[in-house]
């Protein structure tokens, strides 16, 4: 069983990469109008609440940009086109995030880095010969500890 | 080359407390408005008293409009402030004040109790605010006598801020 | 009179914890035994002297006494008794209050309980609480005193907040984040004391472990039940926003929670000593920079408490700690830096080091969104927000790694391991994550960020129980026990490691529940007429009545509320009410949550129309939610579990083979009893 585990492992997780590829490589879909509408409410925030976003807040505001959002929608704006029509109005700050790449990047990077970082710390660590160290005898505190261990090892 | 790590104090020092600083005496909330040196968003509405008023109406005298709540506490104070600076001029600009998130009912009430007789718009669903860039009230706009936003106040109005924003719309009127 | 002992007693607090600082550095410095005493004296003065104006205020507060100014703007004379004691730490001032309470309650117990020992390190130790308490004591007795008093005294106040009064858990979220909070101060000072001395050695590590675990489960607890109560009272159906302030939670949690895993490998190697100093240190300042962001005004955040005079305070104190420790890590540096690599490519130990890219990573990001808004405004003055779309995105990908270093670490041996024994021992698991996640795919799950959580969490599990499962298997073939006994036994006498199996179980348990109910729910918004229904999800809710009538407990408040009927795979009948309070602006939702193991349905109500009956319902099917808390308990308990003191046992004559299970390892040294159930008479100390 052992020895059939690895390569059905291996087979099951290439043909999961492969089942996910395929979804995602698929020609996206057109979203409806609704799923469309929730996307961008997703992505504005309420203007009087504290940080939700339009979709999630039941506030009078929010219930209007959602309407809003709708009617632009029907009338064939773009998505994108939504968008400005809001931040004409409150600026940037009606985003829920921020549109400067360095925004999105920053932290990828610096994630990136550190792993870069001590992966190469690592290997190097590995390649080189571990340097010898001398047998030395146990101390007696080392011994009084060995058997406290052993007598705790229970019958 | 060996004291170059006590850099490491400043470099992360410096730069965080210079923004958590910065962050003090200004208020998070507020926001600017996109509308400054454009022109008043044209609306449709109708008063407390049942007339309708349009944008276009409105042109030629300098406008302060007020967005406000009979639930928001600071505008009781806001609304006297609003009454004297009716009486003081009056009749050199008109005051518009919209009600926001709330119902006829309750704005007459407040008016019945705190008095005031410029017209107050109902903004139904809050389209006005929207378009406005409202985030809450209390919220004023001064708007010159071309029909161009000049001035936001976030928060309530005061005497001083009332004086310093309507003084430069009053020139600018007598200059047409 | 009361109020004024209480006062007084601050002022007096702050003397002996100034008294204490000058006499613990001096003492140090002097070994003079008896300036020492004197100053560990002096810490327990300062909790007694904190005590006193904490029972003063809660006196005040249950007394409505309005002549200070704490209680004239926090409570009211309806304000029913419980609520009116947690009203403690319901504002800036009293909060406060309750945070030294707790500081100098660890103080305390920290340098009573190491009163004997550890003589080159306690002295600094007690002279870094020392000047974190001066510090607090400080704060309230200029700018946050919080027996200030007010003339002319009010006959009736506004009451508390009223989203604090709305649920019993404001009882219990502060108290367990503070207890969190200020018990980080005593790991803290331990590094301060350790970079001075420069003793980082073994014993030195087992303390800041246990003194950092402690809190941690707090902190754990705390954000869970703030989580909880999001849930439970905001009416959205959420439970973190990515706001300021909970972020303010996370950051140290996370910063701990490193360290908790860095620990065991410089505990084990002896390296890492630099690291382990260095996350302490942060942990803190993580904290304090909480403290600061939360009463600063400085960031918008649900929780915020108004801006006040403190904001300046608290930065200075920032600046000086922060300073202070960093100035001490660059100047011990060269001699606890490290040259080599503690393990293996392939190790126990580089998969905690990986974990600890991971977590710094994620704390890097969560600081870097939460102070984005104000950096892009300092820099270029445009008011831009930043909020939980960008972080769960940013995020993401972080926590998905995390989970399946969880898997892959514990599952490494320490030191170095054959890349055959390894494949070997993750086949099973990942079989079983891949049938996990097309069993999500078949009930409808499409996004990658979820689908990729429920497969790690199988692989995790499989992996966890795999490891349980033959040490359990080895050690009742090797003394004939029952499996289960065997099991439990095991468990025992290897707490760390099998309370860290738990904790981890908890951990994936929340995340997938997190990730199936945030993409399983379904949602209906209707208005109806009294008798009307609508249907969500295999519900029909029928609205009945609206009632509107005051609280019994509080007739102050008015609520009204939707009485509702649903029908189901449940069935019975909730009320979702609007409350409006004196002091509120907006009516406060208060939705009714039907909970169950296998789904939560929650009911808001959004608007109503007192005049035709007209409600505005959202009715949302929310799948094992309940998994979130109860995820969240179990992490708690495995910590706790860990921790947990082992019972000494009487000495038996027999030695059993190192080959079945594992023996139970001193609470000091080097952990030598993790060696692998399956492995060959596994040597009691392994490597260099």
């Amino acid at each position: 069983m052992r020895t059939l585990a690895v390569p059905v492992a291996a087979g099951a997780t290439l043909a999961l990469v492969a089942l996910i590829g395929l979804t995602y490589l698929r020609p996206p879909g057109h979203p409806t109008q609704a799923e469309l509408a929730h996307q961008i409410a997703d992505e504005l925030r309420c203007p009087d609440c504290q940080g939700l976003s339009v979709a999630d807040s039941p506030s009078g505001s929010a219930t209007e940009i959602r309407t809003q959002i709708d009617q632009l929608l029907a009338r064939g704006l773009s998505a994108d086109q939504v968008r400005s029509h809001f931040v004409d109005r409150y600026g940037e700050w009606i985003l829920l995030a921020p549109r400067a790449p360095i925004a999105w990047l920053l932290p990828g990077v610096v994630v990136l880095l550190g792993l870069a970082a001590l992966t190469a710390w690592i290997w190097r660590g590995a390649t080189r010969p571990t340097p010898v160290i001398p047998a030395q005898q146990p101390s007696q505190a080392d011994r009084e500890r060995v058997r406290e261990e052993a007598e705790r090892l229970d019958a | 080359m060996r004291h170059l790590r006590w850099l490491l104090i400043p470099i992360v020092l410096v730069p965080l407390v210079w923004v958590l600083n910065f962050g003090f005496g200004r208020d998070p909330a507020e926001i600017p408005s996109q509308l400054i040196g454009k022109p008043l968003p044209s609306f449709r509405l109708v008063t407390l008293d049942g007339q309708t008023m349009t944008a276009e109406q409105l042109r030629g005298k300098p406008i302060l409009i007020n967005f406000w709540a009979s639930w928001c506490a600071p505008c009781v104070a806001e609304h006297a402030i609003l009454s004297d600076a009716q009486r003081r001029y009056g009749d050199r600009i008109t005051i518009v004040g919209v009600l926001y998130q709330d119902t006829a009912d309750r704005g007459r009430t407040f008016v019945a109790r705190y008095g005031g007789d410029w017209p107050i718009l109902l903004d139904p669903g809050g389209t006005l605010a929207l378009d406005f860039g409202v985030t809450g009230p209390p919220e004023s706009y001064f708007v010159d006598a071309a029909g161009i936003v000049r001035a936001k106040q976030f928060g309530p109005l005061t005497d001083a801020v009332l004086a310093a924003r309507v003084a430069p719309l009053l020139a600018a009127a007598i200059d047409r | 009179m009361i109020p004024t002992l209480g006062h007084v007693a601050i002022v007096v607090g702050l003397a002996f914890s100034v008294w204490a600082a000058i006499a613990f550095i001096v003492g140090a410095r002097r070994r003079d035994d008896a300036l020492l005493a004197s100053a560990q004296r002096s810490v327990y003065a300062t909790f007694a002297l904190v005590a006193l104006p904490c029972m003063a205020m809660v006196i005040s507060l249950l007394t409505h006494d309005f002549s200070v100014l704490y209680v004239a703007r926090n409570n009211a004379t309806t304000t029913p008794p419980f609520f009116s004691v947690i009203s403690l730490w319901a504002a800036l001032e009293g909060s406060i209050l309750f945070w030294t309470l707790l500081l100098t309650g660890y103080a305390s117990l920290a340098i009573w309980r190491h009163r004997n020992r550890h003589a080159a390190l306690m002295p600094w130790v007690g002279a870094t609480l020392a000047l974190i308490a001066t510090f607090f004591f400080a704060v309230m007795t200029w700018p946050g005193n919080p027996f200030t008093r007010v003339t002319p005294v009010a006959m009736e106040g506004p009451g508390p907040n009223a989203l604090l009064q709305n649920h019993p858990f404001m009882g219990l979220h502060p108290p367990l984040l503070y207890l969190g909070y200020t018990g980080l101060a005593v790991p803290f000072a331990f590094g301060v004391a350790a970079l001075i001395t420069r003793r980082t050695d073994e014993e030195w590590l087992g303390i800041v472990r246990r003194w950092t675990l402690v809190p941690w489960i707090f902190l754990t607890l705390g954000i869970t039940a703030g989580a909880f109560w999001s849930y439970e009272v905001l009416g959205w159906g959420g439970y973190w926003a990515w706001d300021p302030v909970e972020n303010a939670a996370l950051l140290p949690w996370l910063t701990a929670t490193a360290f908790i895993h860095s620990s065991m490998v410089a505990e084990r190697r002896g390296t890492l000593k630099i690291w382990t100093v260095a996350l302490v240190i942060a942990t803190f300042t993580l904290t304090l920079l909480g403290t600061f962001l939360t009463r600063s005004g400085v960031v918008n955040s649900v929780h915020s408490f108004t801006q006040s005079a403190i904001g300046p305070w608290f930065l200075a104190a920032i600046t000086v700690a922060l300073g202070g420790s960093l100035a001490l890590l660059v100047w011990r540096l060269p001699e606890l830096a490290d040259a080599r690599p503690p393990g293996a490519p392939v190790s126990r130990e580089s998969a905690f080091l990986f974990n600890n890219v991971l977590f710094l990573g994620i704390t890097f990001a969560v600081l870097f969104g939460t102070l984005y808004p104000l950096a892009a405004e300092a820099i270029s003055g445009v008011k831009v927000s930043l909020g939980g779309p960008w972080f769960s995105q940013v995020n993401a990908p972080f926590f998905l790694l995390l989970i399946f270093l969880m898997g892959v670490g514990p599952a490494l041996p320490w030191g170095t391991a054959r890349w055959s024994t390894v494949r070997e021992r993750f086949a099973v698991p990942v079989i079983v994550g891949v049938v996990g996640v097309l069993c999500a795919w078949a009930l409808g799950m499409r996004q990658a960020p979820p689908l990729a959580t429920v497969g790690l969490a199988g692989f995790v599990v499989a992996i966890m129980g795999d490891e349980v499962v033959r040490g359990a298997r080895a050690r009742a073939r090797a003394r004939g026990e029952a499996p289960p006994v065997a099991a439990w036994r095991l468990a025992t006498r290897n707490r760390r490691r099998y309370g860290g199996y738990l904790v981890h179980l908890g951990i994936v348990c929340m995340a997938t529940a997190v990730a199936v109910s945030a993409t399983m729910g379904s949602a209906t918004t209707a208005t109806l007429h009294p008798g009307q229904s609508f249907a969500v999800r295999g519900y029909t809710l029928t609205y009945q009545r609206l009632v509107t009538e005051a609280l019994a407990d509080d007739p102050r408040v008015i609520e009204t509320r939707a009485e509702v009927a649903y029908v189901g795979p449940r069935s019975g009948s909730l009320a979702t009410a609007l409350r409006a309070y004196p002091n509120a602006q907006a009516e406060i939702a208060s939705p009714a949550v039907s909970t169950s193991l296998g789904e939560d349905l929650y009911v808001t109500l959004l608007a109503y129309d007192p005049a035709t009956r007209t409600v505005t319902l959202r009715a949302v099917v929310n799948p094992i939610v309940v998994w979130i808390w109860l995820g969240g308990l179990v992490v708690g308990a495995g910590a706790v579990f860990a921790i947990w003191p082992e019972r000494r046992r009487v000495p038996v004559k027999a030695l059993a083979t190192a080959g079945a299970g594992v023996g139970p390892a001193p609470d000091l040294g080097p952990r030598s009893a993790d060696a692998l159930p399956g492995d060959a008479a596994a040597p009691l100390r392994e490597g260099a």
